[in-house]
């Protein structure tokens, strides 16, 4: 417990990490209380190869502010991970430090064991760690159709030269692009709505159009900030459905935010729960919920 | 009157090939580039000086639209690291610049007095009042091109993203993609357009000076796009030939007002664009072509 989230922590080997999540559910530093005990069993059972995703130490500040003070977490192969807390706990900083739209002051993040705390938020999704936002960023003047094309990984087509002197290999990557998806408009329910421009979706529909864009990338990660926010409950219902189907047939992970604690509970096998810039609790989500720390730092006791 | 026409045909055929380049720049990519008319002065006086010196008319062509492609590539790469308002300030400066340097350099650009007698188009073919006929055709010739090479660029993939890039650039990125690549291309196409405008307008006017290039001549060309719509190449031909339906037509009307002097109707017409201007964003935001937005 040498090195927790001072800035030699990013220098760490990439072996460094296995000390940390799992060896102290509840980061040592400063809240020496400690956690629950963590079930956590199918991320132990993963110890042997490096966990999908892995947080080590991660810390940002805003001026005097620390709105990541120290955060670890660990995502297996295909798990489904949520992350719950109240306004201002830091999981959306912690999404963007992971997805890289910020640069941590301390701390390493990797995927599948390589370190990708340097890399841009599109290298990283072309690693396959893709992510959705809190506030929809659906791309308002194109179509439905045309928001999950501009998604497509490309060879051709994205360059001038390509698009000048290569007008057939470019057509041939666009057809093969459109019936992906076709597919993935039909998975989401999205093909009625496919020709409208993205900005006339309701916020149900918007969330959905994020998580068919990131498809596209045939990620092995997503990292899904609040979908059921501000979506009525039959739709839901449906996005839980769709995360159990691609989790469960394309094998890809999801960690989510979010608030909607019951939606949640039922669809993820780990949970962390993050108050004030830290990780408080993790582990078996029933259990998680359930501790009195936890419903006094997240519910005010009342859950 | 018809060599009158002709000649408000080439300005707005000329006009037409710097609002297609910012339309390319803005309405589709999101660009805010204050400093077009920078590129139209690099263009024309790079043809006007070359051609003065004994070059053929299309290799100086060729040239100054290259120049203005490339003075671009500094900027685009500023724009990089600007947000909207600041790129804005920035690129106005920049046509500023330009403008005190065409002033200052006499030794290459004579400064103040201007360069006087620029070959004008088709002139050596000895066709006299043809010539401008014979550019007008030239200038339908390259705005068709350009309009179809512009068309053909947004419909394609490469046109799908840098509409991506100006509805939300963060989540381009996230998306695994580089707008940086797009948006430095996108300038300096834009530019190169310009330039090539640049070109026949220093052949067709014959003479250039500073005072040709400010500021007003890029806010021309943005009354011109958003008349005809942001992000709609039909709106970029329209609004062009609507700016100067105003600009000129308006000349007409010094007879229906008594009493108006030269001088006071050439404020009036400025007026009068200004008031479009402001009945166009309270009525129909979205330009002519434009789609209504939610």
């Amino acid at each position: 417990m040498s090195a927790k989230g001072r800035p030699e922590g990013e220098l760490l080997p990439p072996g460094g990490k296995a000390r940390s999540a799992k060896g102290a559910p509840v980061s040592a530093k400063g809240r020496p209380e400690g956690a629950p005990a963590s079930p956590g069993a199918t991320a132990q059972a993963a110890r042997a190869a490096p966990p999908l995703l892995a947080a080590t130490g991660l810390v940002k500040a805003f001026g005097g502010f620390r709105a990541v003070d120290d955060v670890a977490f660990e995502v297996a192969e295909r798990q489904l991970t949520g992350i719950v807390g109240t306004n201002g706990a830091g999981k959306s900083t912690a999404f963007a430090l992971v997805a890289g739209q910020l640069a941590p002051d301390a701390g390493s993040v990797t995927l599948g064991g390589d370190d990708i705390t340097r890399l841009s938020p599109s290298a990283r999704a072309r690693r396959g760690l893709a992510r959705t936002f809190q506030v929809p960023r659906e791309f308002t003047h194109l179509t439905v159709r045309d928001n999950l094309l501009a998604a497509a990984p490309r060879t051709s087509g994205e360059t001038l030269s390509s698009v000048f002197l290569q007008p057939r290999r470019v057509r041939a990557e666009e057809a093969a692009q459109a019936a992906i998806a076709e597919r993935w408009l039909a998975f989401l329910n999205l093909a009625a709505v496919a020709d409208l421009h993205a900005g006339k979706l309701s916020g149900g529909q918007k969330k959905l159009l994020e998580l068919g864009r990131v498809l596209m990338l045939a990620p092995r990660l997503i990292l899904l900030d609040e979908p059921f926010a501000g979506v009525n409950p039959v739709l839901i219902g449906e996005i839980s459905a769709r995360i159990r189907e691609l989790n469960a047939t394309e094998g890809i992970a999801f960690v989510i935010i979010e608030h909607n604690l019951e939606a949640l509970k039922r669809l993820v096998s780990q949970l962390y729960v993050m108050d004030r810039g830290r990780v408080i609790a993790e582990g078996d989500p029933a259990a998680v919920l359930a501790d009195a720390r936890v419903q006094e730092a997240y519910m005010g006791g009342v859950i | 009157m018809t060599a009158y026409l002709v000649a408000v045909g080439i300005v707005a055929l000329i006009y037409m090939l710097l609002t297609l380049g910012l339309n390319l720049q803005y309405g589709y990519t999101g660009l805010i580039n204050f400093g077009h008319v920078a590129f139209f002065a690099i263009g024309a006086y790079a043809s006007a000086l070359l051609t003065l010196s004994g070059w053929p008319m299309a290799p100086a062509f060729a040239v100054g639209t290259l120049l203005a492609g490339l003075a671009a590539w500094p900027i685009g790469l500023l724009s990089l690291r600007l947000s909207d308002d600041y790129l804005a300030v920035v690129t106005l400066g920049f046509s500023e610049a330009v403008r005190i340097t065409i002033q200052e350099e006499r030794w290459l650009t004579k400064g103040v007095q201007g360069l006087p007698g620029i070959p004008r188009m088709f002139q050596s073919l000895g066709i006299g009042e043809y010539a401008e006929i014979a550019t007008l055709a030239l200038l339908v010739v390259v705005n068709a091109a350009a309009v179809a090479l512009v068309v053909h660029l947004v419909r394609s993939p490469y046109g799908r993203l840098i509409q991506a890039i100006r509805d939300d650039e963060v989540a381009v990125e996230a998306l695994g993609k580089h707008p940086a690549r797009l948006k430095v291309q996108v300038f300096m196409v834009g530019a190169a357009l310009a330039g090539l405008a640049g070109g026949f307008y220093a052949h067709f006017i014959t003479y250039l000076s500073p005072d040709q290039f400010l500021p007003l001549v890029t806010f021309y060309v943005w009354i011109a796009m958003i008349i005809g719509g942001p992000g709609r190449t039909a709106g970029a031909v329209a609004g062009a030939t609507i700016l100067m339906v105003f600009l000129e037509g308006s000349r007409f009307t010094r007879e229906l007002v008594p009493g108006v002097s030269e001088v006071q109707l050439a404020s009036v017409r400025i007026a009068m664009i200004g008031l479009a201007l402001i009945l166009m964003t309270l009525y129909r935001p979205q330009g002519i072509f434009g789609e209504r937005k939610e």
